[in-house]
C-alpha cells in the first residue's frame, strides 16, 4: 500500500484526540490535556474525572481546580506547586494525593489547563 | 609566574600570570570584562574577542598576557556606556546592525581600530578590516553600513539625533531602535557565560567517542579520587524519566545503557575549576560495546540493520499528501522535468556556545530549594516543565539570558539538562560552559533531504502536477519528528498553483546528529527541489524564468497543496516589483557569458506558511501605576527583533512613549507560556495574543472612562489583562492519510534573484548579489525586515555553496566554512506590504523566510551561468567542476 499510513505513526500515539463531552467537541493532546484551555467546562471536568476513578469531584477539588484555572486565566502559565500550596492552602502531599494522576497529570488536566510540554505542534 | 604591567581602559593594572594564560580570560575570568566575548575555542576564528591593543584590533585569545608589558588595552566596555555611549556604539544601534549582539562587542572594537587610522574607508578597507570577525546574524550588510555611519559621525558631518527616528512619532512603520540593542553595543548585556554565581561548581561531561554502542558499565572511581572533584553523576543518579521529551520521550539527559550519536552525554564530573573537571572526565572508564553504525537513511532501512529504538521500526514517521490526480495529470502533460535533490546535515550556527548555569537558592514559601536555570531556551515554559519531568524535581525556574543567536537549535534543552541535573545531584550551584566543539557535538541539526521529484506542464506553460518523494535523515532522536514533514507538505506547492499533488514524506532514524528545527525546518529543503524543478521547466518549455513564475502563481481562490484556498497571495506584485532589477541583472550577465568567469541570474520565488492549525498563544499586558504598561510574554528574542516588535505595538496601540513600555519575555516566574519562539510565529501568534489583551485593556478604559492606573482602580477594573490568540482547531493540520487540511495560517511571501559567478576552470561559484522583495505585511520595523532578510540570505548561499556538518569532522567554524567577510555578496532589499487578515495590526514574522528561496536562486543561477546542476548540496567547486567535466 504505497499511500496507506505507516503502522509506525499509528503506533507513536502522536498529535490530537478529538472527543465528544456532554455534546461538545472538544480537542486534546496526546497526554489528555485540553488543546485549548477555553473549551474547558465543569461537565467535562466531571465527567473526565469519573473516568480517571474519581466517584465525583468535592468541593476541595474544586477549589483547586477554581485556583488553578483562575491563576492561568490571569498569569497565562500553570502555577508551581509553591503558588498552588499558597493559594489553596492545601499541603503538597494532600494535593498530590487528591487527583489520580497527581497534580501535574491529574489536577492540572482536569482543570483544563494545557500541556506545556506540548510545543512541537502549532509551528 | 611573571608580573605584567599594563593599562586596560585607561587604568593603570599589574597583574600576575602564567606563560600561557590568554588576555580573553585575564579579562573575562579575573576583571570581570564580560563584553568582550568568545565563541570559537581561541583559535582566532570567531573576533568576538577582539580588543585593542596599543592602536591595533587584537584578537585577545591569541594573545598571551606576559608578552603585554606596558601595553595600552581597550575593551569594549571603555569605549561607552547606554548612558554615554561611544559614537561607534551609537552607529551600530542605528543602523540596525546588532541582532543578537554576540559578535558586536568585537566588531566595535575592529570598527574603532579602523577609524582611529582611517576615519573615512571605503567598503574594501572595512572588509580587510573586519576580516577576523564573523556573524551569523546580519550578513554583514548593516555592520558595514554602520561603520560608514559612525565614520560620519566622527567626521562630524552627522550626529546621532540626525539619524535617530523620532521617539514621539509614529511607532509602526518607522526603524526605532531595539530596546536591547544599546546594552549589546556597550558590553553590558550578560549572556548566560557571563553570569558569575560565588562558589559554584564546574562541569565536565564525559561523551561517547562512538555514535552507536552499548554501554556495559561506567568507572568514575578513579575520578572521584582526583583533586578538586566533588562527584560524578550517570544516568541512575537521576531522579526523574531521564527523557527530554518533545515530541515523543526517546531522548535521553544522560545515555543509560545504549549510545545512539556521537558524542552523547554518558556522566558528568562537577569539581572546583573547568580543568579539573576535564581531567577527571578524561579519567572515567566507559566500557563500551561498539554496533553497526547506520549513517543513512539507506543502511537503516537496508534488511537486517538494527533497529536503533525499541518503540519505533527505523523508518519512524511517513506522511503522504494527494491533491487531485498527479499520475493521470502527468500522463497527459506536454512536458514533464523529473530530477533528484539532497541536501546536507547544517549546523545552525549560532555564534554563542553552549553554556547553561544553575544554582539552588531557598524558597521563603516552600520546603524545598528553588533551583534556578539560566540558558537560552526558545520556549522557557516548555522547558521548564520539560525538566521538571527529566528530574523529578518541580521547584525550578528558568531564566533567558541574552542569546547570542539559536535559529531554531535551543527548541531542545542541551547544557541545560546537564547543569540542572548537576545542581541537583550535587546540590550545588554550577556552571556548564562547554567549548565549541562540544557545543556542537550535543545540539540538534538542520535534517538532510533526499528527493525524488516530478513536474508536468501543459503546452500553455501551466504547471499541471507535481510529485516529490523524499527521505528525511532524522538522525538519532525523534525531536520534532512528524513536524518536518508536516511542514515540509504544508508548503510543498511552494508560491503556486499547482492542480495535482502527490507526495510522501519520510522520516529515519539513523545514527547521525538529531535533526530538529533549524530557520524553516523543512521547506528549505523541500522548496530548494520546487524551485530548481520550476526553471528546469521554464528552461524545457523555453520561457522567462520570471514570466514563467508570475504564469504559474498561485492566486486568490486557488488552493495550496493542502487544499487550503488562499487569500491574500502577492506573488504576482512581487514579481513585478523584482522585474526593473531581474532585467539589468539579465542585461548585466549577458556581456560575461565567455572566458573562464561566467556570470548568471537566478530566482527562487518563496511563500512560507506561518502558524499550522491548532497554534495557540498567550500574553498579558498590564497597566502600571505611572501609567505606562508591562508586557508579559514568553517570547525569545535571540536576535530577530521581538523586543522591538512588543515595544513598537504596544506603544503604537496605547499610544505611548516607547519608554513607557516595559516588556518582561525571558523569566518563567512572571511570563506567560506563550509557545516555542519558533516558526516565525511570535509576531503573529504572541503579538497577536498581546494586541488582544491590548484592546481589553483599551475596552475598559473606554469603559471607566479614564486611561490612568488610578482611574482604572477608582473604576473597580482590573489592570492586568490576558490576551490570546489561536488558530484554527477545526481539524488536524494535516489528515495522516491524504495531507489535506487547514495547514498552515497565514503566509509570508518573497522573490529573491542571485546574481552569480562561476569560475569554470575551478568550479568555484560566488555570489555577486542578491536582490529580495518581501511581504511581510504591516512593517512594523522595516529595519528589522531587512535585517532577516540579508542574514537570512547570507545563511541561505552557505546552505547552497559551502556549508555541511559531519559529525567528529567538523569542529570549529573553519572547519564548518562559516560565512566569514570573506563571502560577503551585495543585498537588496525591497519591502511591499500587503497588510494582512486577522495579523497583529496586519504584521506577520519574516525570520525563516528570509532563506528559504536563497539556496534554489544561487543554484539555478549556476545554471544559467554555467549550464549544470548541481543539486545536491552544498554545491561546492569540485561538484561543479565534475559537473562541467560531465558537460564536456
Amino acid at each position: 500500500m504505497e499511500y496507506g499510513p505507516d503502522q509506525a505513526n499509528e503506533d507513536k500515539g502522536l498529535g490530537r484526540r478529538n472527543r465528544t463531552i456532554a455534546g461538545r467537541d472538544l480537542h486534546f493532546d496526546q497526554e489528555g490535556f485540553f488543546w485549548d484551555s477555553q473549551e474547558w467546562f465543569e461537565e467535562a471536568a466531571e465527567i473526565m474525572a469519573h473516568e480517571a476513578g474519581l466517584a465525583r469531584l468535592t468541593e476541595t477539588h474544586w477549589r483547586v481546580i477554581r485556583f488553578l484555572r483562575e491563576y492561568y486565566n490571569t498569569q497565562g502559565r500553570a502555577p508551581l506547586n509553591r503558588q498552588l500550596k499558597a493559594g489553596t492552602g492545601l499541603s503538597l502531599m494532600d494535593l498530590e494525593g487528591l487527583f489520580p494522576g497527581g497534580i501535574k497529570n491529574g489536577a492540572r488536566r482536569l482543570a483544563g489547563l494545557p500541556n506545556p510540554k506540548t510545543c512541537a505542534d502549532g509551528v | 609566574m611573571r608580573s605584567v604591567n599594563l593599562t586596560i581602559n585607561g587604568r593603570q593594572r599589574r597583574v600576575v600570570t602564567t606563560a600561557d594564560k590568554v588576555l580573553l580570560d585575564l579579562l573575562r575570568d579575573d576583571l570581570g570584562l564580560t563584553g568582550t566575548k568568545q565563541s570559537c575555542d581561541k583559535k582566532g576564528q570567531c573576533g568576538a574577542c577582539m580588543v585593542i591593543i596599543n592602536g591595533r584590533a587584537v584578537r585577545s585569545c591569541l594573545t598571551k598576557v606576559a608578552s603585554l608589558e606596558g601595553a595600552d588595552i581597550i575593551t569594549v566596555e571603555g569605549l561607552g556606556t547606554p548612558e554615554n555611549p561611544h559614537l561607534i556604539q551609537e552607529a551600530f544601534v542605528l543602523s540596525g546592525a546588532i541582532q543578537c549582539g554576540f559578535c558586536t562587542p568585537g566588531m566595535i572594537m575592529s570598527a574603532k581600530a579602523l577609524l582611529d587610522k582611517d576615519p573615512d574607508p571605503d567598503e574594501e578597507a572595512i572588509k580587510k578590516a573586519l576580516r577576523h570577525n564573523i556573524c551569523r546574524c546580519t550578513g554583514y550588510t548593516k555592520i558595514i553600513d554602520a561603520i560608514k555611519l559612525a565614520g560620519r559621525f566622527l567626521r562630524g558631518e552627522i550626529t546621532p539625533d540626525q539619524v535617530r527616528p523620532d521617539p514621539d512619532g509614529p511607532k509602526v512603520g518607522v526603524s526605532h531602535p531595539r530596546p536591547s540593542a544599546l546594552a549589546k553595543a556597550c558590553g553590558t548585556a550578560e549572556f548566560t557565560a557571563d553570569i558569575k554565581v560565588p562558589g559554584t561548581l564546574a562541569l565536565a561531561v564525559v561523551r561517547s567517542p562512538y555514535a552507536h554502542a552499548d554501554i556495559k558499565g561506567v568507572d568514575s572511581s578513579l575520578a572521584e579520587k582526583m583533586p578538586g572533584v566533588a562527584g560524578v553523576m550517570t544516568a541512575k543518579d537521576i531522579k526523574g524519566t531521564n527523557r527530554l521529551k518533545l515530541a515523543i520521550a526517546d531522548r535521553p539527559l544522560l545515555c543509560e545503557d545504549k549510545v545512539r550519536s556521537l558524542g552523547e552525554a554518558v556522566a558528568i564530573v562537577a569539581a572546583e575549576t573547568p580543568e579539573k573537571a576535564r581531567a577527571a572526565a578524561e579519567a572515567v572508564k566507559v566500557d563500551y560495546q561498539v554496533l553497526e553504525v547506520l549513517d543513512s537513511p539507506a543502511k537503516a532501512l537496508a534488511e537486517g540493520a538494527p533497529q536503533l529504538h525499541p518503540h519505533s521500526p527505523n523508518l519512524c514517521y511517513s506522511q503522504p499528501q494527494i491533491k487531485g490526480d498527479a499520475e493521470a495529470a502527468l500522463a497527459g502533460s506536454a512536458a514533464m522535468v523529473e530530477h533528484r535533490f539532497s541536501t546536507s546535515i547544517i549546523h545552525q550556527s549560532p555564534l554563542e556556545p553552549e553554556a547553561c548555569v544553575a544554582w539552588l537558592e531557598e524558597d521563603p514559601e516552600g520546603d524545598e530549594p528553588i533551583l534556578t536555570v539560566v540558558g537560552r531556551s526558545i520556549n522557557i515554559h516548555a522547558h521548564l516543565a520539560g525538566l521538571q519531568a527529566a528530574l523529578g524535581y518541580e521547584n525550578m525556574r528558568y531564566l533567558e539570558a541574552y542569546s547570542g543567536g539559536q535559529f531554531g537549535l535551543k527548541l531542545e534543552i542541551t547544557s541545560e539538562g546537564i547543569a540542572a541535573a548537576a545542581a541537583l545531584h550535587f546540590q550545588s550551584g554550577v556552571r556548564y560552559i562547554p567549548s565549541l566543539a562540544e557545543s556542537m557535538l550535543m545540539t540538534s541539526k538542520r535534517h538532510s533531504f533526499n528527493m525524488k521529484v516530478r513536474m508536468g506542464a501543459d503546452d500553455q506553460g501551466r504547471i499541471t502536477a507535481y510529485t516529490n518523494d523524499f527521505m528525511v535523515d532524522k538522525g538519532a532522536y525523534f525531536s520534532i519528528g512528524q513536524g518536518i514533514l508536516v511542514r515540509t507538505l504544508g508548503m510543498l506547492s511552494g508560491s503556486y498553483n499547482i492542480p495535482n499533488i502527490k507526495a510522501l514524506g519520510k522520516i529515519v532514524y539513523t545514527n547521525n546528529p538529531y535533526g530538529s528545527a533549524a530557520r524553516g525546518a523543512g521547506p528549505p529543503q523541500g522548496n530548494f527541489a520546487l524551485e530548481c524543478t520550476v526553471e528546469m521547466m521554464a528552461r524545457k518549455l523555453g520561457q522567462d524564468s520570471l514570466d514563467f513564475r508570475l504564469k504559474n502563481s498561485l492566486l486568490p481562490g486557488q488552493t495550496k497543496s493542502t487544499g487550503r484556498a488562499a487569500e491574500q497571495w502577492p506573488i504576482p506584485e512581487l514579481i513585478e516589483k523584482i522585474r526593473p532589477h531581474y532585467d539589468r541583472a539579465v542585461a548585466e550577465a549577458a556581456a560575461h557569458k565567455e572566458g573562464p568567469v561566467r556570470r548568471g541570474v537566478g530566482l527562487g520565488c518563496g511563500s512560507f506558511g506561518i502558524s499550522l492549525a491548532g497554534d495557540a498563544a498567550v500574553a498579558a499586558v498590564e497597566l502600571d501605576p505611572d501609567n505606562g504598561v508591562s508586557v508579559y510574554a514568553a517570547a525569545a528574542d535571540p536576535g530577530e527583533g521581538n523586543d522591538a516588535m512588543f515595544t513598537q505595538l504596544a506603544a503604537h496601540m496605547l499610544d505611548l512613549p516607547l519608554d513607557k513600555v516595559r516588556i518582561h519575555l525571558r523569566d518563567t516566574d512572571n511570563t506567560t507560556a506563550a509557545g516555542p519562539a519558533a516558526g516565525s510565529r511570535i509576531t503573529f501568534m504572541v503579538g497577536g495574543a498581546l494586541q488582544d489583551a491590548i484592546n481589553q485593556l483599551k475596552e475598559a478604559m473606554e469603559e471607566a472612562g479614564a486611561r490612568t492606573y488610578q482611574g482604572l482602580v477608582d473604576a473597580g477594573k482590573p489592570v492586568r489583562y490576558l490576551g490570546r490568540k489561536k488558530t484554527t482547531f477545526a481539524a488536524p493540520p494535516m489528515d495522516p492519510e491524504t495531507g489535506q487540511g487547514p495547514g498552515f495560517e497565514v503566509e509570508i511571501h518573497a522573490i529573491q534573484m542571485a546574481e552569480v559567478e562561476v569560475d569554470i576552470e575551478t568550479g568555484q561559484a560566488s555570489v555577486v548579489k542578491m536582490t529580495a522583495v518581501v511581504d511581510a505585511g504591516t512593517a512594523i520595523n522595516p529595519q528589522n525586515i531587512m535585517g532577516q532578510l540579508e542574514g537570512g540570505m547570507d545563511m541561505g548561499a552557505g546552505l547552497a555553496l559551502r556549508e555541511k556538518y559531519v559529525a567528529g569532522e567538523t569542529t570549529d567554524w573553519k572547519t564548518y566554512k562559516f560565512p566569514t567577510m570573506e563571502y560577503y555578496f551585495d543585498k537588496e532589499v525591497l519591502i511591499h506590504e500587503t497588510p494582512r487578515i486577522n495579523a497583529t495590526q496586519g504584521a506577520i514574522g519574516v525570520g525563516e523566510m528570509a532563506l528559504v528561496p536563497t539556496a534554489p536562486a544561487i543554484i539555478n543561477g549556476i545554471y544559467d551561468a554555467a549550464g549544470v546542476w548541481v543539486t545536491n548540496l552544498p554545491a561546492t567547486p569540485d561538484k561543479i567542476k565534475a559537473a562541467l567535466a560531465g558537460q564536456g
